[in-house]
């Protein structure tokens, strides 16, 4: 039977148990999510792969030392491990010359290095509660009992209400440090307090998606959102939902058939969201600039057309034929051209005959004030041929907006004829 | 002198075994318009983040109005250098600017209706009203150090000290800060400046501090810009310096012997 076919029976009470993980995957991913948007914005993103890392060598100390597998006991080992880590980063930054990406990538190995070593040493020693410890490299969180998935949704939801309550002190950190420390605030305590939650977050995360994979889980979701708004607080609750929505998903997925990997499945999840993102975000995605570039294409060809139109009006004082604008443009461009300009009233045509109307006379003008008063400025700034003005006005004079046109009226005294001896019309 | 706003007193920094500022000495006067020049790497800027507390002092002290600086906190307003900045941040000119606020509501209180004048008020001093909910990202070099001179100006402190706040601003920018200096000694203000044009230093500024790692001058404008002066802090005695304080760094030579 295939996955959609089972849907009604996924509601049933034998199902439960699958509910509550795939919901407890969504909230730690959410907690990853929030608390990772500040390494993201503090540009410490591989951070979060020096903590995922550094917390292996906690979880084996803490079951060698304990002889169980409680994920509370783990919790404190990896805690303990991962902050120690971050402390031996920021202590050989201030001690040597290292540079920042060589002492993580350094500390990362060393932490991993040791973690494995324990770990191997673990799985020979013959307890037989070792079984499953390795799960720690990829995750498991389908495999996971009710009682951990309450204990960590409980503290990633601590950890979120930490983020909301702090949110001033940790924008504040982000943007500009050194700012906040001349206010008076105690910079170090909330620097500590974050990476204290960021520690958590990997401890608690690792148990779904895996050490390899906890570093997307912090920064993907912020990477994604940052496409989507320019606000701090959207981006936290984007990057929230993104998380949140990736590891409910990941569970649902991976629970479909067999020997499919969780943690693996909330990445992948979490990954097309942010290329979505890149692709649609407002302003920034791809697709908004496609759609920018294209605006500004139409603008050009406007403006060309009513240039080339006003121009020959000019000389001729009567109506144009069509296939005198034909130089400028290809045919079935020009038609469109035309057609939009007509909608706009800026002209009318009869059978191939144009007329310019008074408004579109005057937006003519207007490209060609913006082309002289560039050709002027030009001149009068650079060291620049003449006959290479025209050229680059020719391009320029689509990008100056009204307020750009003002400031040069004014720089340059609202002159009366460009370099060539035509005339600025005003 | 009556009561020095600022005074230095033994002050060294040291980046690693490389001293930054060192063993520097002065006061300076209330009400007055200070340029703090020498070229580059000369630690202008470690010399106003140690002011600032920013930058903890390796020797030596600073005081501002005769008390600790935690005392008198309130009282003092910085402008970080825009470019050490990154303004790609997911923040409107805004919430720039309403960061100056915060010291007087902490880090948990809202901010009050009454803030909200004071940031706007601060908003249209700098004429950048008109952009308060423009994203930062799409500012010009004069726009951002505006915003940063309005959250400055929101904290309502008597003593500013900002770090290069002409580098890299238009035209406009920088005659609108002129005049704003010049309105704020109006009121009693005293502005402290890191700069580096020695083209403007006559003209802006009433008193100034020249250093190169070391003290060279520190009095009234027409008595230190001088030939010989501008010399010994951007000549000569630079390669001296920047010599001995290369030997420090790589033979491991302590600054001084305890």
């Amino acid at each position: 039977m295939s996955f959609w076919q089972n849907i009604p029976s996924y509601f049933s009470s034998e199902y439960y148990t699958f509910w509550v993980v795939s919901i407890g995957a969504g909230i730690i991913c959410f907690g990853a999510g929030i608390v990772g948007t500040f390494s993201y914005l503090r540009k410490r993103a591989l951070l979060g792969d020096v903590i995922s890392h550094a917390v292996l060598p906690g979880v084996a100390i803490s079951f060698m030392l304990t002889g169980v597998k409680n994920p509370l006991y783990f919790l404190i080992g990896a805690t303990t491990s991962g902050i120690l880590s971050i402390w031996l980063v920021d202590y050989i930054h201030s001690k040597s010359k290292l540079k920042p990406d060589t002492i993580m990538a350094l500390t990362l190995s060393v932490f991993f290095g040791i973690g494995i070593v324990l770990l191997t040493k673990i799985q020979h020693s013959g307890n037989a509660a070792q079984s499953g410890l390795d799960s720690f490299l990829f995750g498991k969180a389908a495999s996971m009992t009710l009682q951990d998935v309450i204990t960590f949704s409980v503290i990633a939801l601590i950890n979120t209400l930490c983020i909301a309550v702090f949110l001033r002190a940790f924008s504040m950190i982000s943007f500009d440090e050194e700012y906040a420390k001349s206010l008076g605030f105690n910079i170090k305590i909330i620097k500590s307090f974050l990476a204290l939650l960021t520690v958590i977050t990997v401890a608690i995360g690792i148990q779904s998606v895996g050490i390899v994979l906890m570093a997307a889980l912090l920064i993907t979701p912020a990477s994604g959102a940052r496409f989507l708004t320019n606000s701090i607080k959207k981006m936290l609750i984007y990057a929230g939902i993104f998380a949140l929505l990736s590891g409910f998903t990941g569970v649902i997925i991976s629970s479909s058939g067999t020997a499919m990997p969780t943690g693996p499945w909330i990445v992948v999840v979490l990954s097309s969201f942010t290329i979505f993102a890149i692709f649609f975000g407002k302003e920034k995605g791809v697709i908004a600039r496609m759609r920018i570039r294209r605006s500004n294409n139409l603008k050009i060809n406007n403006e060309n057309t009513l240039k080339k139109l006003y121009k020959l009006s000019e000389e001729r004082k009567e109506s144009i034929h069509v296939d005198q604008l034909s130089d400028i443009q290809s045919s079935a461009q020009l038609k469109t051209t035309l057609k939009r300009l007509e909608k706009k009233q800026i002209l009318s045509q009869v059978k191939g005959t144009i007329i310019l109307n008074e408004k579109g006379k005057i937006a003519a003008r207007e490209v060609i004030r913006k082309h002289r008063l560039w050709e002027i400025y030009l001149s009068k700034y650079f060291q620049l041929d003449k006959d290479h003005l025209h050229d680059d006005a020719e391009g320029i004079e689509h990008v100056i907006t009204p307020e750009i046109e003002k400031h040069l009226i004014t720089l340059l005294d609202r002159p009366e004829k460009d370099p060539h001896q035509s005339e600025i019309p005003y | 002198m009556a009561i020095p706003i600022i005074e230095a007193h033994n002050l060294t920094v040291l980046y690693g075994r490389k001293p930054a500022i060192w063993n520097i000495d002065f006061k300076l006067p209330e009400g007055q318009v200070i340029g703090i020049m020498g070229p580059n790497g000369s630690g202008k800027s470690t010399l106003l983040k140690s002011i600032m507390g920013v930058v903890t002092p390796t020797t030596g002290y600073t005081k501002v109005y005769d008390q600790e600086l935690n005392q008198v906190r309130h009282k003092v307003s910085y402008v970080p250098q825009r470019q050490e900045i990154d303004w790609d941040f997911p923040a409107s000119v805004w919430d720039i600017v309403s960061m100056g606020r915060f010291h007087v509501r902490g880090l948990f209180k809202r901010l009050t209706s009454e803030d909200n004048d004071i940031i706007q008020e601060s908003l249209e001093k700098v004429n950048m009203l008109g952009f308060a909910k423009r994203q930062i990202s799409q500012l010009s070099g004069g726009q951002q150090q505006r915003v940063f001179l309005a959250r400055a100006i929101a904290q309502q402190g008597e003593l500013f000290l900002m770090d290069e706040p002409f580098a890299g601003v238009d035209i406009a920018t920088e005659e609108m800060i002129v005049d704003l200096l010049k309105e704020m000694k109006g009121q009693g203000k005293t502005l402290v400046i890191v700069h580096h044009d020695l083209h403007t230093a006559q003209s802006y500024f009433d008193h100034l501090v020249l250093m190169n790692t070391r003290l060279v001058a520190c009095g009234k404008t027409s008595d230190v810009f001088t030939d010989q002066i501008l010399t010994d802090t951007y000549g000569g005695k630079l390669t001296t310096i920047s010599k001995i304080s290369q030997e420090l760094e790589n033979k491991e030579f302590p600054i001084r012997h305890q």
